[in-house]
């Protein structure tokens, strides 16, 4: 009784109205969020006493960084889970991230190259943070490259779910990198509990920047997995219903 | 207002950044959007091939 609701985020026609009734909550509360923080970056907070105007790219380059890490750990553990129990939703919540999650990465590396290149003098730099990112950007486009490459759509959930799991070490590394070797990338400034390294004025900005751009993914998605969903149930009675009305 | 445009000096590495985020997120819609009309299009077009045959 009490593992119903469970049951139910496995049943697809569930899945599919429950997405379509959330994706404008969703929506609309990321454009609020982004819209809100990118004007507070700009108009509102201060220029960085070291970085002058340039930080505030910051209010770009960190919520496309965190969509990189953020959709990928989505990817792989939908993946790890259409895995080990054959839940085909969780594949189709999988192959619905690699786009989103590949397009945020390439913002990331873009926004990140043109903040060295001002800060430390050189557009890209064989740096750990940097390569883990190049290579997070790779894992997206090749488990989308191995699903296209196969017809057959239960083989490629499958072949493309082993690369993702495995893809997910890269995660903790992106994230460790700045500690763990000497890079030119600065260590986190916002994930560090109890001691704030920015004034609030800069720091409310980009808390609504990365919540609006996480929102905007959980919007991105349920829009793909209701076409995934679609493509799926080929021949389920209840989409005569769901794509007539 | 002119002085705020120019960011310090180096308006174009800020600019460039917001630009190109704004783009990637307004493609990210479009895109899903229309994966998603796409979906819905040939899902109804099979549903009226079956019909057709029974």
């Amino acid at each position: 009784m009490a593992w119903t609701w469970f049951h139910r985020l496995g049943s697809p026609p569930y899945i599919y109205g429950l997405a379509a009734r959330l994706t404008p909550w969703f929506a609309w509360s990321a454009a609020a969020l982004i819209g809100g923080g990118l004007f507070g970056g700009l108009f509102l907070a201060p220029p960085d006493y070291q970085q002058g105007e340039d930080f505030r790219i910051i209010y770009v380059h960190a919520p496309t960084a965190w969509m990189s890490l953020m959709v990928y750990s989505t990817m792989g553990i939908s993946a790890g889970v259409g895995l080990i129990w054959r839940i085909k939703i969780a594949h189709a919540v999988a192959a619905s991230c690699a786009p989103i999650g590949a397009s945020f990465t390439f913002a990331a590396l873009v926004t990140g190259s043109l903040w060295g290149g001002r800060m430390w003098g050189t557009y890209w730099e064989w740096d750990p943070r940097i390569v883990s990112e190049l290579i997070l950007l790779f894992l997206y486009l090749g488990y989308m490259g191995l699903r296209s490459a196969m017809d057959d759509m239960q083989r490629a959930d499958r072949a493309s779910a082993v690369l993702a799991v495995v893809g997910i070490v890269n995660v903790p590394i992106i994230h460790y990198s700045v500690l763990w070797w000497n890079s030119l990338h600065q260590a986190p400034s916002v994930m560090q509990l109890g001691k704030p390294t920015m004034p609030a004025s800069m720091l409310t900005p980009l808390l609504m920047t990365l919540l609006g751009f996480t929102v905007l993914f959980a919007a991105l998605l349920l829009v793909r997995l209701r076409a995934e969903i679609l493509n799926r149930e080929r021949t389920a009675s209840w989409i005569r219903e769901a794509v007539t009305s | 207002m002119s002085e705020f445009l120019n960011m310090g000096g180096y308006a174009v590495y800020v600019w460039t950044s917001y630009g190109l985020t704004l783009a990637v997120i307004f493609l990210n819609i479009v895109w899903a959007r229309r994966l998603l009309a796409k979906s819905r299009e040939d899902a109804r077009r099979r549903l009226a091939m079956r019909g057709e045959q029974s």
